[in-house]
């Protein structure tokens, strides 16, 4: 059994049980990246995209100091590569057609990936700790079914419709319940400003 | 508009569950009320930068699946590649001293006649290629399916099973197999799992064929591949 720190300078000598260990200790995180509902990947394209930003920790190995950077860092390569893959697919789909009216440009889905693309390019992975940990204390604020419900929208991107059956609620209080729960984790957010700046920076 | 009117609009647009209606009432109260513009922008970024990143704060807890055992061949080779063969060798043996000098000198020649032997003995094994699939898809397809007389280079191997066929698709490779084809009839892939040259294996998946015949096709050019692919 490795420790953590044991493992992470047996992955920067190149040793190849403990390499053995870390993609198995590291893939179902890199599954789950690549399974970012923006993306809706398959599970075979999932698998492929995992695979892939598990090799890219390679040459990543000996920038990080400790073990569980490799795990925040493959999470943020999954997500990235899920979500320009996704992309790609769609452009080639639509064959890079113009976009002509404000209406159009609103239902075309790529527009939707180019800030999320641009704030996991810079997303480091402290940042995504810091906001993991706000995630968790937002959610742990709020009444249990508002966190569930909120969670179910922000992390597994259910539409209103799903939404409104699962919670038993009218479709209408659907988007108040939800903007209340995004005001509250936005309060947690500027307790820490320096996150808060960065986030919003990367999104303009 | 009051504000829980307002808020549930806003909603919808950045949600993208508007109706080409509501997004022009919601242009139209930005005009008349200015001041909602800002309260609709705050709203928007807190939205975009939390879908984007929930689900990855969400993925750091995830525990399943595991790593399939086809994939991690691939995986090695990618670790041989970046550190080189040197970096797996443990550490004592990088340990110098007189007594070791003579030893390695004295048998460096049986160790390059075994190694002699083993080239030979690569060079000259018949590597197999072999087919695996479900017995009852052998009995269901009839004519249209696969036979051995189809893929006279191969061996079909036959299971009955799924614990028996998922543990021969995660088996490594043997010394002797140049590689292993299966159908995955629940995805519409077909996995090749080969040897590319001594010590490096890939996996390849392809799209199926939509037919017994097509992808009784498939196959037969996919063993004509390999069988025809030098190490």
């Amino acid at each position: 059994m490795w420790t953590d720190r044991d493992l992470l300078a047996a992955l920067q000598r190149g040793d190849g049980e403990a390499w053995d260990e870390a993609f198995r200790r590291l893939y179902p995180a890199a599954f789950a990246a690549a399974r970012h509902p923006l993306a809706a990947l398959t599970p075979s394209e999932a698998e492929d995209i995992a695979i892939e930003a598990l090799t890219l920790l390679l040459p990543k190995v000996k920038h990080v100091a400790e073990f569980d950077e490799l795990r925040l860092l493959v999470i943020t390569i999954a997500s990235r590569k899920a979500i320009s893959e996704r992309r790609r697919q769609l452009a080639g789909k639509r064959g890079g057609g113009d976009l002509t009216s404000l209406d159009a440009m609103q239902d075309d889905e790529t527009i939707r990936f180019e800030p999320a693309e641009q704030l996991l390019t810079r997303l480091s992975g402290t940042d995504l700790r810091e906001l993991s940990q706000l995630l968790d204390a937002a959610l742990s604020g709020l009444e249990p079914r508002q966190a569930d419900l909120l969670r179910d929208f922000l992390m597994h991107h259910l539409p209103y419709r799903e939404l409104a059956e699962k919670y038993r609620m009218p479709i209408g209080s659907i988007g108040v319940s939800l903007a209340r729960g995004l005001d509250k984790i936005r309060a947690q957010l500027q307790t820490m400003p320096k996150l808060s700046k960065e986030l919003a920076a990367y999104l303009r | 508009m009051d504000n829980e009117s307002f808020t549930d609009l806003a909603m919808r647009v950045i949600s993208r569950e508007a109706t080409d209606d509501e997004r022009r009432a919601l242009e139209a109260e930005f005009v008349s009320a200015p001041a909602r513009r800002e309260e609709f922008e705050r709203l928007k970024l807190t939205h975009d930068v939390l879908r984007a990143t929930a689900p990855m704060a969400q993925a750091a807890r995830a525990i399943t699946p595991g790593l399939p055992a086809y994939r991690v061949n691939e995986l090695r080779t990618a670790v041989r590649q970046h550190f080189g063969p040197a970096a797996n060798r443990p550490k004592s043996r990088a340990t110098s001293g007189g007594l070791i000098s003579v030893l390695r000198w004295i048998f460096a020649g049986g160790g390059l006649a075994m190694l002699g032997c083993a080239v030979v003995l690569l060079c000259f094994e018949n590597r197999s290629i072999e087919i695996g699939l479900y017995q009852t898809d052998l009995m269901r397809n009839g004519d249209k399916g696969l036979s051995a007389a189809d893929v006279p280079s191969a061996r079909l191997v036959a299971f009955d099973q799924d614990g028996a066929f998922d543990q021969w698709q995660n088996r490594p490779l043997a010394w002797n197999e140049r590689a292993k084809i299966w159908v995955d009839n629940e995805h519409d892939l077909l996995h090749i799992v080969r040897r590319v040259q001594i010590g490096q294996v890939l996996t390849d998946t392809r799209p199926l064929a939509p037919t017994n015949e097509g992808q009784r096709e498939q196959i037969k050019r996919v063993v004509e591949e390999l069988k025809n692919q030098s190490l």
